[in-house]
């Protein structure tokens, strides 16, 4: 088999709308109008081929019914082709592809657009909102690795977003736990993959890799995780409960450690910014290197922030930015808040 | 890699990536700028609905993803996760031709991916433009038996592996109004609601009654 040639005579059709076939045309001479009502508009259009083009491709290739008539405005020459015969004529000639795909791909672009113009408005997520939701999704499935991708690619795309620090903060969870678990789970959740070790590809350089403790599942490990679970819910006064309840009966100095940590947070969360500061105070004093020392200090000087103390919370900061590194996603929130502060002054 | 039946495309081994099991490729709302063929492993591809992670596809080595970002760097339209281990020639809308004119089978595939895609979101265009609420329901309906490429002129009954809240994202309504349609449609006894799929008693029905309200709009 082979393409064949026909002639179509003036105010002939070479198919109807409706129509199923598997058929592809070029014109050759003469000219076609492809008619057909326009989905937007309800306008009927007239499209006209130009000489050396293919109609009837995408009805074939889909084998979905014809969206058009097409008919013959001047006596017109015609290549049929079959889609086989078709498929081998572009594999010969990749530009008569290429040509098509940057007509479908506009086509393509349209119609989405017209769809995305549609949707009622709770559809439309906007872009942030979404990634950090996609994040949030997979740390509370327990599924660190990829709560860690989503949440890399946020702090990629919005550095100084709304929800940068809480990304930053929870980033790190999902390291720590991930190192600590791999991509699997504490405990086994049905959906997630098979537990698998440590992900070198994922785990980028982490403050608290090294601290990976052997992967028991403890009753304050669950506690803990459950309370942190709480955090991102923003239930902060249950959460500060539940870390309360891992420091008053925990043996392990990691987990007490973390959840006093916590807890100061939850104080800021909780708006008691006092007691937030007296906490990190007395945390840091305890621990002059602690490997969330910028953390710390940022809840402090928020806290004056907050209080209305604006030379407290900025030399706050200001020492913040000077224990650098530069490109460290807390000195930029840091510096930010700075910017904000000292702009509020003037 | 195993040579995967198919083109050779050791010549594009310069724009090879590999992810590792479990790797998200990319996130649904992350600007994309890149697609990708498969040539060892799979991937699916999800959405998170609510609280729920959707699986919408799971796709095989000689298959391609991502395929909008050639389009436009618009947000990326749904998640990828590597399923095993997993090779893949990542692309570029600038190194996207060099690639096509080289291999003409990828080309075609790609091009009837397009068309595909083109059909689908007219048939969505559709739903969306009818007026009434239990139409649009009715049509996701209608929608769901022809990708399932069910032969609605021999059938009544047919069962769909569907929630409300996927209804509610065809019919691009809030899942609520739509509920409210789908327990009038209980009520009618022209459905049967399951929590993970919906029992439609009579299609054809469902087809005369969007028909009459598309003719009823056009006029």
């Amino acid at each position: 088999m082979s393409p064949k040639a026909v002639q179509y005579r003036a105010n002939s059709i070479i198919y109807f709308k409706g129509d199923q076939s598997e058929r592809i045309f070029l014109l050759n001479s003469g000219k076609v109008s492809l008619n057909y009502v326009d989905i937007e508009t309800g306008q009927e259009v007239r499209d006209l081929i130009k000489m050396g083009e293919f109609f009837g491709v995408k009805s074939a290739l889909g084998r979905y019914i014809r969206e058009e008539t097409a008919v013959v405005l001047q006596d017109a020459a015609v290549m049929v082709f079959s889609v086989p015969e078709f498929e081998s004529l572009a594999s010969k000639n990749t530009r008569i592809i290429m040509k098509m795909l940057k007509v479908f791909s506009n086509q393509l672009r349209r119609i989405h657009r017209q769809v995305q113009n549609l949707m009622v408005s709770d559809e439309q997520v906007n872009p942030e909102t979404g990634l950090y939701k996609i994040g949030e999704y997979y740390l509370k499935n327990k599924r660190y690795g990829q709560a860690l991708h989503a949440y890399k690619r946020y702090l990629v795309y919005y550095p100084s977003g709304s929800f940068a620090s809480d990304v930053a903060i929870k980033l790190q969870q999902a390291e720590e736990f991930l190192s600590r678990y791999g991509s699997g789970s504490p405990p086994a959740s049905a959906s997630a993959p098979t537990p698998s070790p440590i992900q070198p590809s994922l785990s980028a350089p982490s403050r608290s890799a090294a601290s990976a403790a052997p992967a028991a599942t403890s009753d304050q490990a669950q506690g803990y995780y459950n309370a942190v679970s709480l955090v991102s819910q923003e239930k902060f006064l249950e959460a500060f409960k539940a870390f309360k309840k891992i420091l008053e009966g925990g043996a392990d100095p990691e987990y007490t450690a973390k959840a006093e940590f916590e807890m100061a947070k939850c104080l800021f969360y909780l708006k008691q910014f006092d007691n937030c500061i007296k906490s990190f105070t007395a945390i840091v004093q305890k621990q002059p290197k602690h490997p969330e020392m910028k953390d710390a200090l940022f809840f402090v000087g928020r806290s004056y922030e907050e209080k209305g103390d604006k030379v407290k919370a900025g030399g706050f900061y200001k020492k913040i930015i000077s224990m650098g590194p530069e490109d460290d996603p807390v000195i930029r929130k840091v510096r930010k808040a700075l910017r904000t502060l000292e702009g509020e002054k003037v | 890699m195993s040579p995967a039946a198919g083109p050779d495309l050791s010549m594009f081994n310069r724009f090879s990536t590999t992810f590792r099991k479990g790797d998200l490729i990319f996130c649904e709302y992350e600007p994309g700028d890149t697609f990708y063929l498969i040539q060892a492993g799979r991937v699916q591809i999800v959405r998170i609905i609510g609280d729920l992670e959707k699986n919408i596809d799971i796709l095989y080595p000689g298959e391609v993803f991502g395929e909008m970002a050639i389009l436009e760097e618009a947000p990326r339209s749904a998640t990828t996760i590597a399923l095993d281990d997993v090779k893949a020639l990542e692309f570029t809308r600038e190194n996207f031709e060099v690639l096509m004119m080289g291999n003409p089978q990828i080309a075609m595939k790609l091009l009837k991916l397009f068309v595909k895609r083109i059909y689908d979101q007219k048939r969505r265009f559709m739903i969306l433009t009818l007026d009434d609420i239990e139409a649009k329901v009715a049509d996701v309906f209608l929608m769901l038996a022809e990708n399932q490429a069910i032969d609605t002129s021999a059938v009544d009954t047919i069962d769909f592996k569907t929630t409300v809240d996927d209804m509610s994202h065809w019919a691009g309504i809030p899942p609520g109004q739509c509920r409210e349609v789908l327990n009038h449609f209980v009520a009618q006894r022209r459905i049967e609601l399951h929590p993970d799929r919906i029992v439609v008693k009579n299609i054809n029905d469902f087809g005369r009654f969007v028909n009459s309200r598309r003719k009823k709009q056009e006029k």
